[in-house]
């Protein structure tokens, strides 16, 4: 056997390997270079391209949290809604039938939902927002089942105040939700607790066929945090009640406004705060802008002769005067700039501290006031906490006017022994009336249950309330027997805010009134009253005041909303009587 | 390999005589082989193998499909039943609304309570100073609604009222009614 004869056209075995092996090495490297590209220059890119196809990603929503009462009652809840869209290229052939379907169903209005479903040029037209998922389900899909086509949905969540006007001043409301679904925090604890209620959205994102997720597909969830409950200090019910009570004050005494507060004197929990005129938060946009506030907090007004309880206290904790102690009172009391006279027209009355306080005389209170040492009435009022915001929750609280320095001159001094020439808000006012309450002991008001996170990043609440000691026990005990005379139906000013069976604590308040146009007194008058109950073991303190009453001063109008409120409280809280004798301490001498 | 290569060199005439004698050829005999297992049980096995593992893989697949449909069906009704529960929970707190109580106490009869006894029940001593609540009065009456908000003159404009005119007057006694009916109809 001989071998073949070489083809001289063909190379040697070992030269075609090499171009072999040189065609495989070319294209590997087409391909490694590819792969570089690929992996190296741009892979974000071609990994959203490849991920894109065939998944879907999905914001999951964090729920905003409730705010709830103190009973867990919602007075702010977020329900699923959604948004209805219309594409108008699809809608506008069968635009009339469409529109009365929806008109019908939704309860919006025809003409404006037809001018949508024909808008040229529009392929996304809102036909209605916030509507409740439930109803929004079922008219699209009845919509479908009566053969219109073009109609979407997309998530819109709903918030709603089931108690419509029921502390609206504090929980405040939110607005439209911005496209992207998130809460549009307009006023009220709403505002000020946005990022502690709102949560953090989520999102999952998976690869989806035949509308259903692939099983072994490629799947990534970031789980959605849920916004927090805000439990609040308020009583639904006593809030409600409150608040109608300040509205049957203020109209039945044709007064511009009115706020009412009531506290726990234990623990110096708000249980009701209401504002008058208010405005409902389930219809916002129907109200005066100016209403989206609390002014209990926003306002500042001078107190008045509610004031002379603090004065009074601080007399008697610096033992500068005792419940019995004679004073000479003169008709009038020429000081520095102008003579200051009482609100009834007198000779010279001999009255105790405790007549003083229960007839509220003006030059008893500054005769009283002057053995204070310079500052001294500065301290114990700072210690009461005016001049200071509360710190409740609420944004653009006012921390009122005390005159400090060079501003509080000798006539000052006078003028606020008795409650004019400062200025406080009603919670400010009520808390320092309340350490009177607590055996002397000033509890920060709270209006948060535990503990929430303001957007401020401070933490607010009943766990983080302070308490200070402002006057001694004894101090407190006499000033408080002292203001049980204030009721007396006899020597008394105010036996209007008495609440039968209990032993009540108060003291009236007519102040002149400063006017914002004019920065002046303008003759007009800020009537209220401050007390508490049971005297000798108080559960809690409630205030009222009513700003340019017409019919009264503090003991005629804001003392019976006061007895209302007070005797409404203690009943629902089953405050039995103390069956113990109210005080008989001498008012004249 | 130093140390062998000259072995090698020695050796190699009498390697190539064994070469030789081995280059004839002879009859191998034929290797006695063991009886071979048969076949047809071991590929049938592995058939029944594998096409056990495709089905069960198919149909294993396929019951993660139906799972997965089930799973999307229960999703859509756990968001149909969560939005049931949460309109049931709305109407229900609309029904607990304050507002909504007081009024329907008061449309009963029913008025604020005058202050309460209390009686304790260790010592069954009666305290207070109990009082009949007064009748119903406008002024112990709690308003139950909020006066609705002051709207500009421009969106609360005074009702228009058109007067019938005088010729229509005359048909009053011919039935007033259908004419008038007929007429807000046109409008």
């Amino acid at each position: 056997m001989t071998r073949p004869a070489r083809d001289p056209l063909r190379a040697s075995p070992q030269f075609r390997l090499q171009v072999g092996f040189i065609l495989i090495a070319m294209v590997l490297s087409v391909f490694a270079a590819r792969l570089v590209q690929l992996q190296g220059v741009d892979p974000d890119e071609y990994a959203a391209m490849a991920a894109a196809e065939g998944s879907v990603d999905v914001i999951l929503p964090a729920t905003r949290g409730e705010i709830l009462d103190r009973n867990g009652k919602a007075l702010a809840k977020s329900i699923d809604g959604r948004m209805i869209v219309a594409d108008p290229t699809l809608t506008a052939d069968d635009a009339p039938e469409l529109a009365s379907f929806l008109s019908q169903r939704l309860d919006i209005d025809y003409f404006e939902v037809l001018e949508r479903l024909r808008v040229e040029g529009s392929r996304f037209q809102y036909v209605a927002r916030q509507v409740p998922a439930r109803l929004a389900t079922q008219v699209v899909a009845d919509a479908e089942a009566e053969g219109f086509v073009g109609l979407f949905m997309q998530r819109d969540p709903v918030r709603v105040y089931p108690f419509n006007d029921v502390a609206a001043n504090l929980v405040g409301f939110l607005g439209t939700p911005k496209r992207n679904g998130s809460a549009r925090a307009l006023a009220g604890l709403e505002d000020s607790f946005n990022d502690y209620l709102s949560g953090i959205d989520g999102e999952a994102r998976y690869e989806v066929g035949a509308g259903a997720q692939i099983p072994l597909g490629d799947s990534a969830i970031t789980p959605a945090v849920d916004g927090s409950d805000l439990a609040l200090t308020l009583d639904a019910d006593l809030q409600f009640y409150t608040q109608r009570v300040l509205q049957q004050t203020v109209e039945g005494s044709r007064a511009e406004s009115g706020i009412a507060v009531i506290m726990d004197s234990r623990t110096g929990e708000i249980l009701a705060l209401a504002d008058y005129p208010s405005y409902d938060a389930s219809t916002p946009q129907d109200w005066p802008k100016s209403r989206y506030k609390s002014s209990a907090l926003t306002d500042v007004y001078e107190p008045g002769s509610t004031e002379k309880v603090l004065t009074l206290s601080a007399v008697i904790d610096a033992g500068l005067g005792k419940p019995r102690q004679q004073y000479v009172v003169p008709g009038v009391l020429n000081r520095q700039d102008r003579p200051i006279h009482d609100h009834w027209a007198h000779g010279i009355e001999h009255l105790t501290l405790a007549g003083i306080l229960a007839k509220s005389s003006n030059i008893g209170t500054v005769l009283a006031a002057d053995e204070f040492e310079p500052g001294q009435l500065r301290s114990y009022l700072t210690a009461f906490g005016l001049g200071r915001q509360t710190h409740v929750g609420l944004n653009g609280e006012t921390k009122g006017l005390l005159p400090k320095g060079e501003a509080w001159t000798d006539q000052v001094d006078d003028r606020i022994a008795f409650g004019q020439s400062l200025s406080v808000n009603a919670v400010q006012m009520i808390a320092a009336v309340n350490a009177i309450a607590n055996d002397g002991v000033r509890i920060d008001p709270s209006l948060v249950k535990g503990r929430a996170t303001l957007d401020d990043g401070t933490e607010v609440g009943t766990d983080e309330a302070g308490t200070r000691r402002v006057i001694s026990t004894e101090a407190a005990r006499q000033t408080a027997l002292m203001m049980e005379r204030v009721l007396d139906p006899v020597d008394g000013v105010a036996p209007l805010a008495s609440v039968p069976g209990y032993r009540i604590a108060g003291k009236t308040g007519t102040a002149q009134r400063v006017v914002e146009s004019c920065a002046c007194y303008d003759g007009s008058h800020t009537a209220s009253f401050v007390g508490f109950g049971p005297t000798d073991d108080p559960r809690f303190t409630a205030y009222v005041v009513v700003h340019d009453s017409r019919t009264g001063g503090g003991g005629a109008v804001a003392g019976p909303a006061f007895a209302k409120l007070m005797s409404y409280a203690l009943r629902r809280y089953g405050v039995a009587p103390t069956e113990t004798r109210p005080s008989k301490l001498p008012v004249e001498w | 390999m130093s140390s062998t290569a000259p072995q090698l060199r020695s050796r190699l005439p009498r390697i190539a005589e064994a070469a030789v004698q081995r280059a004839r050829l002879t009859v191998v005999p034929r290797p006695r082989t063991r009886p071979r297992a048969p076949r047809v049980p071991f590929v049938t096995l592995v058939s029944v193998i594998l096409l056990g593992g495709v089905v069960g893989l198919l149909l294993f697949n396929t019951s993660m499909q139906q799972a997965s449909f089930r799973a999307a069906a229960l999703d859509q009704q756990l968001a149909d039943l969560t939005a049931q529960e949460e309109a049931l929970s709305t109407e229900l707190q609309e029904l607990s609304d304050p507002a909504r109580v007081a009024d329907r106490a008061q449309k009963a009869g029913m008025v604020i309570a005058g202050p309460p006894n209390v009686m304790n029940l260790g010592t069954g001593e009666v305290t207070g100073d109990a009082q009949a609540a007064p009748p119903a009065q406008p002024s112990n009456t709690l308003p139950v609604t909020v006066p609705g908000p002051t709207k500009p003159k421009v969106l609360d404009p005074d009702p228009v009222i058109v007067r019938d005119r005088g010729d229509d007057r005359s048909n009053d006694a011919n039935g007033r009614q259908d004419g008038g009916s007929d007429r807000s109809r046109q409008r």
